[in-house]
C-alpha cells in the first residue's frame, strides 16, 4: 500500500516534522554505538533507547502507509533485539549495518511523499535477513516477544520538538519573513515620525502641549525596539538543528577516506535566526569535508607523529553579546605555510597578514587551493572563497588560525539576528545601489519622450498620476557620468508619495543583509545603510523615505539633464 | 593654517635637532608604521595598526564627508576608508600599485586610511619626537601629534584617535 | 449533543490523525479532547463523565496506558466509559493483561478511520466489555 490511498496522506508534513528528528536521533545513536563498540565500550544503555524510538517511527510510518520506512524500522528493530540478546554479535559488521540502516531511514523519512525508496528498503531488508540468519537465530518473533515482556515503558528521554500539543502553532516561515519586513517598515516610519517631531520642536520650541507628543514618541521607540526583539525571537532555532546531521556526515567521510574521526560538538542549544541557519549548513559542511579529507592526516601518519589514531574535530557554538561564535577545529596537520607562500606569490597576493588572529586570510582568496589530490569527495579542496562569500553574505566573518602539525581552526562570527531586506539592485553610472523592494512601486523602461519638464523639474505620467522624476546620477552624486541616456526609471514610493528615479540598469532582486553606517560616514541623506552584494562589492542601501522627502533639491535642471530626459 | 606652515615648522625642527644616530643607550622608543602621502612621510603607532591591505574595490558613499573615500569589504566587515590627503589640502590621490589601506583600530572602532605607499616599521627614540606647537596646528591639522626625526628623515606622527573622530 | 471522545497519545502526528478520523463519516461533528501523556489524560477523563470513548496509547512517558488504567480502577473513576488501548502488535497475553486492567478493547496500529468508526459504533451501542475481538 502506498500513501496515495491512505486517509492520512495530507498529514505528510506532520509526519516528517515528528519522525525526522526521531530518525536522526536513531541514526546518531547508531553512529555513537559504532564508535563505542570500536573502542571497547559496551554502551549498554543505548540499545534500549534506540529500540523505543524505532518502535515509534515504525508505528507512525505504518499508520501513514509508508511501507519502506516501516520495513526499514522493523528490520533495524530486529537487529537491535538480536544484539541485545547476543552481546557477542556486537561488532564491526553489526554496527555498520545499523549505521547504514539509520542513514537510510533518515533519507526515507526526509523525502517521504516522493514515493521512492522501495528498492532501497527492500535491499536493506535482505541484508538484515542475511545477517540474522548468519548469526544463527531464526526470525524475530520469538525474540521480540521475549523482549516485550520486559515492559513497554520507554526510557529514552524525549528530544526537542515534543512540546505539549496545545502551546505550539505551526506558522509558515515566510510569514515570519513578512512580519520582519513589516516591522522594518514600521521602524523606518517611526524614524520619520521622530524626525518630523524634532523639526517641529525646533520650530516651535518647548511647548507644554507638546510634552504629551514627546512622551508618545519616546514610548513608541521603546515599543518598536521591544517588538523587534519579540519578532526576532520567533525566528530563533537552536543551532543543533544544523549540527544534527554532522556526526553522520563525518562518519561517512571518514569511512571513505579511511580515517578514524570523531566529531565533538557543544553549544547546540545556542539559538540562531532560522534564516541564517538555513544558509549556514552548506559552508559548515564544506569546512567539515575539508577537515576530514585534507586537514586530518592518515592513520599511519598520525601514529608516526605521536598522535592518537583517531582524529578529533571540534565544533563549538556560543553566543556573545549579540553574535554567535562558531569554532570548527581539527587536530590535523594545519596549513602548509610553504605551499601557501608559493601559491600566494603565484597569484600575486600577500601570503601572511599582520593580524595574528587571522594570518592566513589569503586562503580565502578566489582560486586558492593547495590540495593536489583530486578526491571524489572534495574535488580539489572545496574553495574556501565560496565558504567565505557565504559567511559574508550572512553578515558574518570567518578567520583561520593554523598551528603547523597541530591543527587548523576556523572561527565564524555571525549575527544573532538578521536584518534582511529584499531589494532591487540598480546601477547608475556603473555604481550599484540597493533599493528595498517594499519601496519600489514599479520599474519602467524609459521611453524617448515620456519625461517632460515642468518648472525645470522632470515629470512624467505614471499610471495616471503626474510624478516627479530625478536623475539617479544627480541624486546620488555619481562621479563618472555615462553619456548614453538612462534606460529605466524606478518609481520609489512610501505612503502616498511617489517619485521616479532614472537609472541605467536593473540588475535584479536580492535579499541583502543590512549593515549599519559607520559613524565616519556622517549622516548621508539618501543612504540608510550598506550591504555586501553577491559579488563581494559593497553597495549603499538607498533611503527611499528620505529621497521622497527631498524637495528635488540637488537635482536642478541642467542642460545635461534636459538632454538626457528628452533623448 | 596650512600644510605649508606645517612643513616650515618641520624644517625648523630639522635644523635644530641634534643628530640622533650613534647614541649608546637606547631609551624609550616609539614603534611606528610609516607610510608615504605625496612627498611626506607619516607614522602611526604599530599597536594601533590592525593590518595593511591592498586596495580593492572602494564603494563611494553619496553625501559622505569629502575625506571619506568610501567603504570596502574587509572579509565581511564594512570598512570606511578615509583619505588624509584631502584633509591636508592635497588633491585626492591617484591609486598606484603601491597604494595601500592601513587598517587602524582603537577600542573596537576600525577605520581604513588610504596611503600612497607603506614604507617600513621603525623604532624611534622618544627624544627624537617633538610635539607640534599650537600655532602650527589647526582644525585641518589637529590630528598631528608631533614630528619625529629619524635617519635624517622627518616622520609626521598621526594621532589615530583624532583621525577616527573625523566627522564633519 | 454531539458525542465526545478523548485521545491520549504523546505523538503529535497521531493527534493530527485522530482529528482526521473524527471529522469524517459517522464521526463528523464529534467533540475531541487531546492529552499528550497519561497524567494529562487522567485529568481530562476526570473532568468529562460524558465521554463516549477513550483512545489510549500504550507507550507514553509520565504514566503509560496501563498505569492510567490501574489508577482509574484504584480510584473507581468513571468506570462506565469504555477505554481502548492503542498499540502495535499485542500478543494474547498482553491483551489479557490489558483487559484485566480495565481496557474495554484493543486497537491495533496501523488502523484506518473505518476501524475507529466500528469501535465507536459498538461502544455507543452499549456493548459490554468484549472478551475477544
Amino acid at each position: 500500500m502506498t500513501s496515495e490511498d491512505n486517509a492520512f496522506k495530507a498529514l505528510l508534513d506532520d509526519y516528517i516534522v515528528e519522525c525526522l528528528p526521531l530518525s536522526e536521533r536513531i541514526a546518531d545513536q547508531f553512529v555513537e554505538l559504532e564508535r563505542c563498540w570500536r573502542s571497547g565500550e559496551p554502551a549498554d544503555e543505548l540499545l534500549p533507547a534506540v529500540k523505543g524510538t524505532l518502535h515509534t517511527v515504525k508505528g507512525n510510518s505504518a499508520m501513514m502507509g509508508l511501507t519502506p520506512m516501516q520495513d526499514v524500522a522493523h528490520a533495524l528493530e530486529d537487529v537491535c533485539v538480536l544484539l541485545t540478546r547476543e552481546p557477542d554479535a556486537r561488532g564491526e559488521s553489526s554496527a555498520a549495518l545499523l549505521v547504514e540502516g539509520g542513514g537510510l531511514l533518515v533519507d526515507l523519512v526526509r523525502t517521504a511523499g516522493a514515493g521512492d525508496g522501495i528498492e532501497a528498503a527492500a535491499a536493506f531488508g535482505q541484508r538484515v535477513r542475511g545477517f540474522l540468519a548468519q548469526v544463527g537465530r531464526n526470525g524475530s518473533a520469538a525474540a521480540e516477544h521475549a523482549d516485550r515482556r520486559k515492559g513497554d515503558r520507554r526510557s529514552a528521554p524525549r528530544g526537542p520538538g515534543t512540546e505539549a500539543a496545545g502551546n505550539v502553532v505551526r506558522v509558515d516561515f515566510r510569514q515570519l519573513d513578512t512580519l520582519l519586513e513589516v516591522l522594518g517598515e514600521g521602524m523606518i516610519e517611526h524614524s520619520a515620525v521622530n524626525e518630523a517631531y524634532r523639526r517641529l520642536m525646533r520650530r516651535v520650541g518647548e511647548l507644554e502641549e507638546l510634552s504629551d507628543l514627546d512622551r508618545a514618541v519616546v514610548a513608541l521607540e521603546k515599543t518598536m525596539k521591544r517588538m523587534e526583539a519579540v519578532v526576532m525571537g520567533t525566528r530563533l532555532l537552536p543551532i543543533s538543528t544544523v549540527f544534527g546531521r554532522f556526526p553522520r556526515l563525518v562518519r561517512d567521510l571518514a569511512h571513505t577516506a579511511q580515517k578514524r574521526v570523531r566529531l565533538v560538538t557543544s553549544g547546540g542549544e545556542t539559538p540562531m535566526d532560522k534564516a541564517i541557519l538555513d544558509r549556514l549548513s552548506e559552508p559548515l559542511i564544506h569546512l567539515l569535508t575539508n577537515a576530514v579529507v585534507h586537514g586530518l592526516e592518515s592513520r599511519e601518519d598520525r601514529v608516526r607523529s605521536g598522535k592518537p589514531e583517531e582524529g578529533v574535530i571540534e565544533l563549538r557554538a556560543a553566543s556573545h553579546s549579540g553574535r554567535v561564535m562558531i569554532v570548527l577545529a581539527d587536530d590535523g596537520r594545519g596549513l602548509d605555510e610553504a605551499k601557501i607562500q608559493a601559491k600566494a606569490e603565484a597569484l600575486g597576493l600577500e601570503a601572511a597578514g599582520v593580524d595574528s588572529g587571522n594570518r592566513h586570510a589569503v586562503i580565502f582568496a578566489p582560486g586558492f587551493s593547495t590540495a593536489e589530490q583530486v578526491s571524489s569527495l572534495a574535488g580539489r579542496g572545496v574553495g574556501l572563497d565560496v565558504v567565505a562569500r557565504s559567511i559574508h553574505g550572512l553578515g558574518g566573518t570567518i578567520e583561520v588560525v593554523s598551528r603547523p602539525g597541530q591543527g587548523l581552526s576556523f572561527t565564524l562570527s555571525l549575527p544573532l539576528t538578521l536584518a534582511i531586506v529584499r531589494s532591487l539592485i540598480i546601477e547608475v553610472d556603473r555604481e550599484r545601489f540597493a533599493v528595498p523592494i517594499s519601496h519600489v512601486a514599479e520599474t519602467v523602461r524609459a521611453e524617448a519622450d515620456a519625461i517632460h519638464e515642468i518648472n525645470r523639474r522632470g515629470v512624467t505620467l505614471w499610471r495616471g498620476d503626474l510624478i516627479h522624476v530625478a536623475d539617479g546620477g544627480e541624486l546620488l552624486g555619481t562621479t563618472e557620468r555615462a553619456d548614453s541616456p538612462r534606460r529605466f526609471y524606478i518609481v520609489i514610493s512610501s505612503g502616498a508619495k511617489r517619485r521616479g528615479l532614472m537609472v541605467d540598469r536593473l540588475i535584479g532582486h536580492q535579499d541583502v543583509v543590512v549593515k549599519g553606517l559607520d559613524p565616519a560616514l556622517g549622516h548621508p541623506d539618501v543612504v540608510s545603510g550598506t550591504t555586501i552584494l553577491g559579488d563581494g562589492r559593497v553597495a549603499c542601501i538607498l533611503d527611499a523615505v528620505r529621497i521622497l522627502d527631498q524637495r528635488a533639491a540637488g537635482a536642478p535642471s541642467t542642460g545635461a539633464t534636459e538632454r538626457r530626459m528628452s533623448a | 593654517m596650512t600644510r605649508d606652515d606645517l612643513l616650515r615648522f618641520a624644517d625648523s625642527v630639522a635644523k635644530d635637532a641634534a643628530p640622533a644616530a650613534g647614541t649608546a643607550v637606547p631609551g624609550p622608543e616609539l614603534h611606528l608604521v610609516t607610510f608615504a602621502l605625496d612627498r611626506e612621510d607619516f607614522g602611526v603607532p604599530v599597536d594601533q595598526v590592525r593590518e595593511i591591505i591592498r586596495v580593492g574595490e572602494i564603494t563611494r558613499v553619496p553625501q559622505a564627508p569629502a575625506h571619506v573615500r568610501g567603504v570596502a569589504n574587509l572579509r565581511g566587515r564594512i570598512l570606511a576608508v578615509v583619505e588624509i590627503r584631502t584633509r591636508l589640502g592635497l588633491t585626492p590621490g591617484v591609486l598606484s600599485p603601491r597604494s595601500r589601506i592601513i587598517v587602524v583600530e582603537i577600542e573596537g572602532r576600525v577605520l581604513g586610511i588610504l596611503v600612497d605607499a607603506v614604507l617600513q616599521v621603525v623604532k624611534v627614540p622618544v627624544e627624537a619626537v617633538t610635539a607640534a606647537p599650537d600655532e602650527v596646528l589647526s582644525p585641518q591639522t589637529d590630528y598631528i601629534s608631533g614630528v619625529a626625526r629619524w635617519n635624517s628623515r622627518l616622520i609626521i606622527l598621526l594621532d589615530v584617535e583624532k583621525v577616527l573622530l573625523l566627522n564633519d | 449533543m454531539p458525542n465526545s471522545f478523548l485521545v491520549v497519545d504523546d505523538s503529535k502526528l497521531h493527534h493530527q490523525m485522530y482529528k482526521v478520523v473524527f471529522s469524517r463519516g459517522t464521526l463528523a461533528g464529534s467533540t475531541l479532547y487531546h492529552a499528550t501523556n497519561g497524567r494529562e489524560g487522567y485529568a481530562v477523563l476526570a473532568e468529562h463523565p460524558e465521554l463516549s470513548l477513550v483512545l489510549l496509547d500504550l507507550n507514553m512517558p509520565e504514566m503509560n496506558g496501563l498505569e492510567l488504567l490501574a489508577r482509574r480502577r484504584a480510584e473507581q473513576l468513571h468506570l462506565h466509559i469504555p477505554v481502548v488501548l492503542v498499540t502495535t502488535e499485542a500478543t494474547p497475553e498482553d491483551e489479557a493483561r490489558g483487559r484485566a486492567a480495565g481496557a474495554w478493547d484493543y486497537l491495533r496500529k496501523p488502523f484506518q478511520p473505518a476501524d475507529v468508526e466500528q469501535l465507536v459504533a459498538r461502544a455507543l451501542a452499549g456493548a459490554s466489555v468484549s472478551t475477544g475481538k
